[in-house]
Order: C-alpha cells, then sequence, then structure tokens
C-alpha cells in the first residue's frame, strides 16, 4: 500500500518536471519565432527604404547606373528570396552590399553628400542595417539558448520526439559573404 | 522586491511600535476612562490593562536587566509590543502603493517642456532611430523618447512596467556624444528598464514615501504644512483632472521626501512661546507636551534608521543595478567603448537637470560632480598659458613675458564680461572672442580649448539660435563656478549617506574588464603618502563615526524613555481626574 504511494509520487513528480521542461522548450521557441519575425520587419523596412534611396540619388548620380541598378536588382531577389532562412540570409546580404556600394559611389558626389534629404535617409538607412543587425543578434542569443536547451540533458530524451528540432542561425554561407567592391574608376 | 519592502516596512515599524504601543495603550485606556464615567466596565477589564502594562514592565525587564521571564510571556509581551507600529508601517505603505502605482516614477519629468524628438533634426532622428536598436537588441517594445531643452548633459528611463517606458533625453546630450556613445547611453537605459529597474525604483521610491508620510502623519496635529500635505495626498487619492496627474504625484512625493528632514517649521512655530499667545494656546502646549516628545522621538528615530540603515542599502541596491544595466549595455551593443565615453563625457558635466532634482537617482549618471576620476581641471601651467593666449590675442599685443594665476583669475573675469557683451552684439568683442579662440586652440590644445565658447556659437546667438544661447550660458555657468565644490546631492539621494550612483572610476573598470579602452590618465595613481593619510583618517574617523551613531542610538533611546515618563504623567493625571469624577 505504502509502496503504490510511493509510485504515484514519483509518477506525478516525473509528470510536472516533464511539463516544465516541455513548457521552457516552448517559451524558447516562441521566442525564436519572434526573433525571427522582428528580423523580418526590419529587412521589409529596408526594401521599402531601398527605392527612395535610389531615386533621391538618381537625381545625382544618374550616369552610375550599374550601382543603382545593382540595389533595385538586390533588393527583387531578396524579396522573392523566400522562407528559407539561409536563402534569405544571403540574398539580404548581397542587399546590404549593394547598399553600402551605392554609399562609397555617393561620397565621390559632394552635392549628393550634402543634400539635407539624402542625409537623412542615409541616416534612416543606417538605422536600418543598425536595427538588422541588432534583431539578428537579438535571434541568434535566442536561437542559441533555444539549441542549447533542446540538445542538453535532460531535454535531449524528449524534444526530438516532441518535434523540436534546432533552429537555424541568421548567417550567410562564407562565399555568399563577398562583399561587391566599389568601382572606384573615375 | 515587494517581500523586500514588506520587510523594510515591518522594520520601519519597529522604532515607530516603541512610541506607538504606549500612545495606543494610552489612548485606549481614556476612552476606558470616558465610558467608565457613563456605565461602569467590568473589573476584569482594568485588570487586563494592568496584566498589559506589567507584561511591557517585565520584557523590558528582561531586555535591559536580563531578568528570568516565561518565553510565552515575552511572546506575548513582544507582540503587544511591537505589532501595532509593524501593522501602522505595513498598512501606510500598502497606502502608497495603492496611491502612486498608476504614476510610476519619473512623472514630474515629462511636465517640464519635454517634447517628442524632430523627424527633420538629424541628431534628434538618430536618437530616435538609436533608441529603436537598443529595443530590437533587447527584444522590448521600444520606448517613447522625450527630450527635454535643458543645459544639463544626462538621460534617465522613467515610467512604471517595460510596457510604458519612457526614455527623457536632454537636449545638449545629443550635441555631446557621438553615435556611439549614444547608443552605449540609450543601451543602459534600455537594459535598465529591460531588467525590472522601474519597479525597483518605484518599490524604492514607495518606501521613502512611507517614512515621509509617517512623519507628515505625526505633524499633521501641529501646523498647517503637514495638514497641507495630508490634505493634497487625499485630493490625489479621490482626484479627477488635474490633481490625479503623474506629476501631482511627483510632486506629492517630493513633499513627503521633504518632510523627512528634521526640521520640521509647524512644530517649531506651536511650541513657540511667543508673547502673543493667549493661555488657551499655553494650555494646549502644556497637554500637548508629551506628544511632542512622542513626535521627536519617532522622527529622530526615522530620520536615523533612514539616514544609517536604509538610505544606504536602497543606494547600494541602487548601485548595483547601475551596475547591470551597464553590463547589458554591453551585451546589447557588443561595444563597450561606447558606453565608457559616455559616462566619461557626461560626468565632466557639472550641470544639473532642471526639474530632475527629486528623481536624480533615475538618471544615467548622478547630476552633481564625480570627482572619482581625474577631471580637466586647469593645471598652473595651462593657466598660465591662457592668461598669454587671453593677453595675446588683445589688439595691442603682449605686454608681459611671464604670466601667473592671478592673471588667469583675472582673465577669466575678463573672458565673461566680454562675452556677455559679444552675446549682447558688441562686435569688437566678438573679434576679441574669435582672436582668443584661435590663439587658445593652438597654444593649449585640448579639453580647455573645448570648455571655452565657440565662436561659432557667438554669431549664432547674435542671430537669435536658442540652442546656442543656452550652450553659452551653460559655459558661462561652469566658468563662474571654476573651483568652487562638489555640488549637494539632490533628492531622496539628500538623505542616504551613500550616493545612488557608481563612482566613474568603479563603472570605468568593470567596464574596461569587459573589454573597454579607457583611458585613465595620471588620476589611478595614488602616491603613498595620500594611501597612508587615507589609511590614518579611516582609522581615526572609523571609530569616531561608531561612536557616534552609538551615541545617535543612546539618545533615541533617551527621548523614547523620556517620551513614557511624561506620557505616564499625562495619562496618570487625566486617570486621576476621571477617578475623582467618578467615586463623587
Amino acid at each position: 500500500m505504502e509502496l503504490s504511494y510511493a509510485v504515484l509520487a514519483v509518477a506525478i513528480a516525473a509528470v510536472l518536471l516533464v511539463g516544465m521542461l516541455y513548457n521552457g522548450l516552448v517559451v524558447r521557441r516562441n521566442r525564436v519565432q519572434s526573433g525571427w519575425a522582428d528580423i523580418d520587419v526590419q529587412l521589409k523596412r529596408r526594401h521599402d527604404l531601398v527605392p527612395n534611396l535610389v531615386e533621391s540619388a538618381r537625381g545625382y548620380i544618374a550616369h552610375e547606373r550599374e550601382t543603382l541598378e545593382a540595389v533595385t536588382q538586390a533588393r527583387t531577389q531578396a524579396i522573392s528570396a523566400g522562407a528559407n532562412v539561409a536563402a534569405r540570409a544571403s540574398a539580404e546580404m548581397q542587399l546590404g552590399g549593394a547598399i553600402g556600394n551605392l554609399f562609397a559611389v555617393a561620397e565621390r558626389y559632394p552635392a549628393l553628400r550634402a543634400a539635407e534629404n539624402m542625409q537623412l535617409l542615409q541616416e534612416q538607412l543606417t538605422s536600418t542595417e543598425n536595427r538588422i543587425a541588432f534583431a539578428r543578434q537579438h535571434y541568434n542569443d535566442t536561437v542559441l539558448e533555444y539549441n542549447t536547451a533542446v540538445a542538453s540533458f535532460p531535454r535531449n530524451l524528449f524534444a526530438g520526439a516532441l518535434g523540436f528540432s534546432p533552429a537555424a542561425m541568421f548567417a550567410a554561407e562564407e562565399s555568399d559573404r563577398a562583399v561587391p567592391q566599389a568601382n572606384f574608376k573615375l | 522586491m515587494t517581500a523586500l519592502c514588506v520587510l523594510t516596512a515591518l522594520a520601519m515599524g519597529i522604532p515607530l511600535t516603541l512610541v506607538l504601543t504606549p500612545l495606543f495603550y494610552a489612548g485606549t485606556l481614556i476612552t476606558a476612562d470616558v465610558v467608565s464615567y457613563f456605565t461602569p466596565l467590568p473589573p476584569g477589564f482594568w485588570d487586563t490593562m494592568k496584566e498589559v502594562a506589567y507584561l511591557a514592565v517585565r520584557v523590558g525587564d528582561y531586555l535591559f536587566n536580563n531578568k528570568p521571564l516565561d518565553p510565552q510571556l515575552l511572546g506575548i509581551g513582544l507582540g503587544v509590543l511591537l505589532v501595532p507600529g509593524m501593522v501602522i508601517a505595513l498598512a501606510l505603505w500598502m497606502a502608497i502603493l495603492a496611491l502612486f502605482r498608476r504614476a510610476g516614477v519619473g512623472g514630474a519629468l515629462t511636465t517640464l517642456n519635454a517634447r517628442e524628438p524632430n523627424p527633420h533634426d538629424l541628431r534628434e532622428l538618430q536618437l530616435a532611430n538609436v533608441v529603436q536598436e537598443m529595443a530590437i537588441a533587447a527584444g522590448l517594445p521600444a520606448p517613447r523618447v522625450m527630450l527635454m531643452d535643458s543645459p544639463g548633459a544626462n538621460a534617465a528611463a522613467i515610467g512604471n512596467s517595460p510596457a510604458d517606458a519612457r526614455i527623457v533625453v536632454s537636449r545638449r546630450l545629443l550635441d555631446d556624444l557621438d553615435r556611439d556613445q549614444m547608443q552605449g547611453l540609450l543601451a543602459h537605459l534600455i537594459g535598465s528598464v529591460g531588467n525590472g529597474d522601474l519597479g525597483i525604483a518605484f518599490a524604492v521610491t514607495t518606501v521613502f514615501e512611507t517614512c515621509g508620510l509617517l512623519g507628515t502623519l505625526i505633524n499633521a496635529p501641529f501646523g498647517p504644512h503637514a495638514r497641507g500635505t495630508l490634505w493634497r495626498i487625499v485630493r490625489y487619492a479621490f482626484g479627477r483632472g488635474a490633481s490625479g496627474t503623474p506629476a501631482e504625484a511627483e510632486g506629492i512625493a517630493a513633499l513627503l521626501t521633504g518632510d523627512l528632514d528634521l526640521q520640521s517649521d509647524d512644530i517649531d512655530r506651536f511650541f513657540d512661546s511667543g508673547t502673543r499667545r493667549g493661555p488657551i494656546h499655553k494650555l494646549l502646549v502644556f497637554v500637548f507636551f508629551p506628544i511632542f516628545f512622542t513626535n521627536a522621538a519617532i522622527k529622530f528615530t526615522l530620520w536615523f534608521f533612514l539616514t544609517a540603515l536604509l538610505g544606504p542599502c536602497m543606494a547600494l541596491l541602487w548601485r548595483s543595478r547601475r551596475y547591470l544595466a551597464d553590463a547589458s549595455a554591453v551585451q546589447f551593443t557588443r561595444n563597450p567603448d561606447g558606453l565608457a565615453g559616455a559616462l566619461r563625457n557626461l560626468t565632466q558635466d557639472e550641470t544639473a537637470i532642471p526639474g530632475g532634482i527629486w528623481a536624480s537617482h533615475l538618471f544615467v549618471v548622478s547630476p552633481g560632480r564625480d570627482t572619482s576620476v581625474r577631471q580637466d581641471k586647469p593645471t598652473g601651467e595651462q593657466m598660465r598659458l591662457v592668461a598669454r593666449a587671453w593677453a595675446e590675442s588683445a589688439p595691442v599685443g603682449p605686454a608681459k613675458s611671464a604670466y601667473t594665476t592671478g592673471d588667469y583669475v583675472r582673465c577669466c573675469a575678463e573672458l565673461i564680461s566680454t562675452q556677455r557683451a559679444a552675446v549682447g552684439g558688441d562686435a569688437t568683442a566678438l573679434a576679441r572672442m574669435t582672436a582668443f579662440h584661435g590663439v587658445i586652440s593652438t597654444l593649449v590644445p585640448g579639453p580647455i580649448a573645448q570648455s571655452l565658447p565657440d565662436p561659432a556659437d557667438l554669431t549664432a546667438a547674435l542671430r537669435g539660435d536658442p540652442a546656442a544661447i543656452a550652450r553659452l550660458q551653460n559655459q558661462q555657468e561652469s566658468m563662474s563656478r571654476h573651483g568652487q565644490g562638489v555640488q549637494k546631492r539632490t533628492g531622496f539621494q539628500a538623505e542616504s549617506i551613500v550616493s545612488f550612483h557608481p563612482s566613474l572610476k568603479r563603472r570605468l573598470q568593470r567596464l574596461e574588464r569587459m573589454g573597454a579602452h579607457v583611458d585613465w590618465g595620471a588620476s589611478q595613481k595614488w602616491s603613498a603618502t595620500k594611501i597612508i593619510g587615507t589609511t590614518i583618517a579611516v582609522l581615526i574617523l572609523g571609530p569616531l563615526a561608531l561612536a557616534a551613531a552609538a551615541l545617535m542610538l543612546v539618545v533615541v533611546a533617551m527621548m523614547i524613555m523620556l517620551n513614557l515618563l511624561f506620557l505616564a504623567l499625562w495619562l496618570f493625571a487625566i486617570h486621576a481626574l476621571f477617578g475623582l469624577l467618578a467615586h463623587r
């Protein structure tokens, strides 16, 4: 009789423990998802700012067609990259590189640099770049925490069975990271 | 945190209880006297009362003379002695909590010409952007940003929860810091919000306010000032419209903590035996004299408790939160140099935030001057150079070959008057300032030249640019204050002997351990004589301070004893009076 009570107590404790561990995993997975959504918001913001930037710059450096088109093209690619984290990351890297290139070119045109509209726009884009970087940082931090939780004992005993698979970090492949070089021929 | 506050409130009740319980007992006795005048009470009641009084005597006997006492009786006795004060303190604390919960902390800051950042101004747009960035890095909802057009450079986080937090930044901060430094500073603030510091600040405030409310309640029978405060609280509690705003809450809070001071005009006025007072007043004074002692004893105990115990504890707690927020800032920005540079820049500034006086603990750096790291006070050599530059910039050319520090003082005075003239529109004065600025930046490059007014600002001020005028005024103030001592600590920081902000040096040391590059200059080297001198001073002053604290406790105890004695006499007189009346 007493033995059965002990067994019952142990069973209840085990169920409670697994429940708590499971809830911890759910919380972390949701954090990862919301982190990803945050990056997404910032990436969209950049997509929205880019046409504005290109239009403002075109007035001053219409003849730098290659640079401007590279930006527009990179944006189109980034928008159509889909939901795959790795593919999306590399497309966004391309866009970031193209925008950086455009600013490098703009440095050579004092009139463009000094235009107030351009300054505000540049600040917005700088901030967007920062936001993407910080959102990535936050996302990667949450992914790190989630992956550690999934892979560490005792959660690893049941995490896979309950459908918690490790999440991917937002990082591009080494080959994709090559930033297009600014064309400094005059 | 809440548990901690409950504990503090209970602890606050202990000194209170020593005074309140006898008072409560006396009140009960008098009521019983009055009641028994009309309908005689059963003798059992009087026996119980006597028993209770005797219990108190025996507990005192046990505590002071080590007379043996039954533990059960001791427990009851201590309970009777301690519980009423604790209950009252706890009830007051809960009332304060309920009262100010919706106001949060720092509400008054927003009413002080705070405005939204202008998206067409590059620096203000940058500020708004940096706040958004840091909120993203912290994974928090972005707080609202408010700008204050005040001369001091500082920033604070206010509100009562991360969801409605606001960040208040003075406009000058944007001119003084670069983007990285601003990022570090705002990461500190947002990190602090994310760590739940707003709740802690609120709790700390409520504890101080409870202390203040106790003081006010005790003062209330004596004077209009305390009654006015109480009336404002009541109006706030049931207030609609203007009297229910966060700013009003802040005003009340400031009043309450103001009542913590030992100066009590109300009491002094009441007991001031002026010649014009009538006999009724004199009788009142005689009757209320024990209460005066009660009042003084409670207030003195509270003050001691607050300054020597509660204040330092809260200050240390708050300091550890600052370190934590610094660490969070580094975690978010991954750049310890930004915050280190910002802290350094801000502590060079000695201008207090107007209106932020009461809430000064909420700011990133203490609005006073921090002396823990050597600041740019001119050396003798630099003073002579400045004096030389001033003479050389004069139209007639240099008249002397050597300059003394006396010349520097004279030159500062001349500089200020010339600058005033230049701002007033005097063209020659403006030319002189420009010439001086040219000479000084070649002779003494560095912070001295930066601390002088910029000629560009002068011309801008002539055109009526308010920002330039504010900068100039601030510079003038700091110049005329040059050499004066450390600014007085403000707000309820003054209630604690320990500052609410860690010293710049410690913060920089911690940031350095996290990878910041700190230029210590000459400040870190302690000469042997200085170390020996400090050690001797500590050795001598330490025991003295301890003795002073012990003496204070003795004074408190004596006050309480005197208070009890007077109360007993008073009670005895009344009791005898009623006894006579009843027997007749």
